[in-house]
């Protein structure tokens, strides 16, 4: 192990809100760090752009984090660590090409037009609304959800429910461990229903086809499985997209030039989108977690041991061995394979909807209203401590 | 010289990140379960950049590329 000095405590804080943290900085010093993970339990941080890139496709690293004595994120809760739940493959490889499928590029391009239209509708509603508008409840939770909810077959409305229930099931300190088990209790009790509700009346949607694989084959995606892979969707639908385009919206009318540039052209979105993404102003590599199988041996000899808890960190979008200038916002990037959807097999299967999404709703939001601006002073926006992402609570927004 | 460039892609490897299809649509689609499929294994020359790109971004490089000589 190549740190011997007292673990730092991780994730890094934003301070101030809309600036890298300066921990990200001097990270890759060493190639591997020592951090304290909220539980309290340390974990090795991977930070170098070449090994985090190569140890995601390394299957000495196992996903199955429930595995003892893989180190905890929260004091309180188990997250996404499920020992009934395989993430390795080769079983986790066949599931995820069930839903894969239906997260393709060439399928989703055809969902392009309602993504645009949903848009349409919450921008329609800002305008008929008091302002300043808060956008993250105005548009960035709504837009994701609208069209997760589409895609799964959920009616929409049913996020008055789930939206509590999964703040509570993705708490790290947030919540007691009480309120933390009453919300995954919960989400447990909608997904049922939800899944029989679909048994009962299937549709054109995904989790009837989750359904059919289920009843057609239990050994290839049992009743818990299907559980797990209709919440995985659920979630992974739109928290991560709702929080970035909260994030990336408020970084970009921090830098009114890259606006104009955008305006001038939205050609240049989709690059705009991709450098916001590699920016990362609201995650962490918490998502990241492995479990070392076997001793490691990183590019500069280092060596992660067998048994260590290990984060590949997504701070490695800053390497400047591989991305010039790293802490400037350079939206015509081409070279820009940044570790924001991960690596490997385990790469983020909703990374087109999620694009797509960025894309639509940036476009969107700077066509629709010309003088659109923060409406406090970046100072004052605020991340609740507490919860698996870092995304602001409220983005206060006029146009 | 090499002037040509020869294109392969592993769909036994491709965990559907779609990357490829938005960095080389000439060259990339992708199959009814969203697997890279080849529209052009030997693309033209102003294909190349993107295609080197595509191969290099490839979370579980699942695409080759080689000079082939004209």
């Amino acid at each position: 192990m190549s740190s011997s000095s007292t673990p730092v405590s991780y994730p890094f804080a934003w301070d101030p809100p809309l600036a890298v943290p300066d921990r990200w900085r001097d990270l890759r010093d060493r190639s591997l760090v020592e951090v304290q993970l909220p539980s309290g339990d340390t974990a090795l941080l991977v930070t170098r752009y070449r090994d985090v890139r190569a140890l995601f496709s390394d299957r000495r690293l196992s996903r199955n984090t429930a595995r003892y004595p893989t180190s905890r994120i929260s004091p309180n809760n188990d997250l996404f660590g499920d020992p009934e739940i395989d993430s390795d493959p080769p079983r986790y490889l066949d599931e995820r090409a069930i839903v894969t499928r239906a997260f393709s590029a060439r399928r989703l391009e055809a969902l392009r037009p309602l993504v645009w239209q949903v848009a349409g509708e919450l921008m329609d509603a800002m305008d008929a609304g008091p302002r300043p508008a808060d956008l993250m409840e105005a548009f960035a939770f709504p837009l994701p959800i609208r069209i997760i909810c589409h895609m799964l077959g959920v009616p929409p409305g049913d996020n008055d429910r789930f939206r509590a229930l999964v703040d509570g099931f993705m708490s790290v300190t947030k919540m007691s461990a009480e309120d933390v088990e009453r919300c995954r209790a919960g989400l447990w009790s909608y997904l049922d229903e939800l899944i029989e509700a679909h048994r009962a009346a299937p549709g054109d949607d995904l989790i009837s086809e989750l359904i059919r694989v289920n009843t057609t084959d239990p050994n290839a995606l049992s009743d818990y499985q299907l559980q797990h892979w209709v919440r995985t969707l659920l979630i992974a639908g739109y928290v991560t997209t709702a929080s970035q385009i909260g994030t990336s919206m408020a970084v970009l009318l921090n830098q009114p030039h890259i606006v104009e540039e955008l305006r001038q052209d939205f050609s240049l979105v989709p690059g705009a989108v991709e450098e916001l993404l590699r920016f990362q102003l609201m995650g962490a590599s918490l998502g990241s977690l492995r479990y070392a199988l076997a001793d490691i041996e990183l590019s500069d000899g280092a060596v992660v041991p067998a048994g260590s808890t290990v984060m590949l960190s997504v701070e490695s979008n800053m390497d400047d061995t591989v991305f010039e200038n790293p802490f400037e916002l350079d939206i015509r990037r081409t070279e820009n394979h940044h570790m924001t959807f991960g690596s490997g097999i385990h790469y983020c299967a909703g990374a087109a909807l999620a694009r797509m999404e960025l894309q639509v709703s940036t476009e969107g939001l700077l066509r629709r209203y010309p003088k659109l601006r923060l409406a406090v002073p970046k100072e004052e926006l605020a991340r609740p401590a507490g919860g698996f992402l870092a995304a602001f609570s409220a983005v206060p927004v006029d146009w | 010289m090499s002037t040509g460039i020869r294109v392969t892609a592993d769909a036994g490897r491709c965990v559907v990140s779609s990357l490829c299809v938005y960095r080389a649509p000439a060259v990339f689609d992708q199959d009814d379960d969203g697997h890279v499929t080849l529209l052009d294994p030997r693309p033209p020359v102003e294909h190349h950049e993107a295609v080197w790109r595509a191969a290099r971004g490839c979370p579980t490089r699942a695409i080759q590329v080689e000079f082939e000589p004209s």
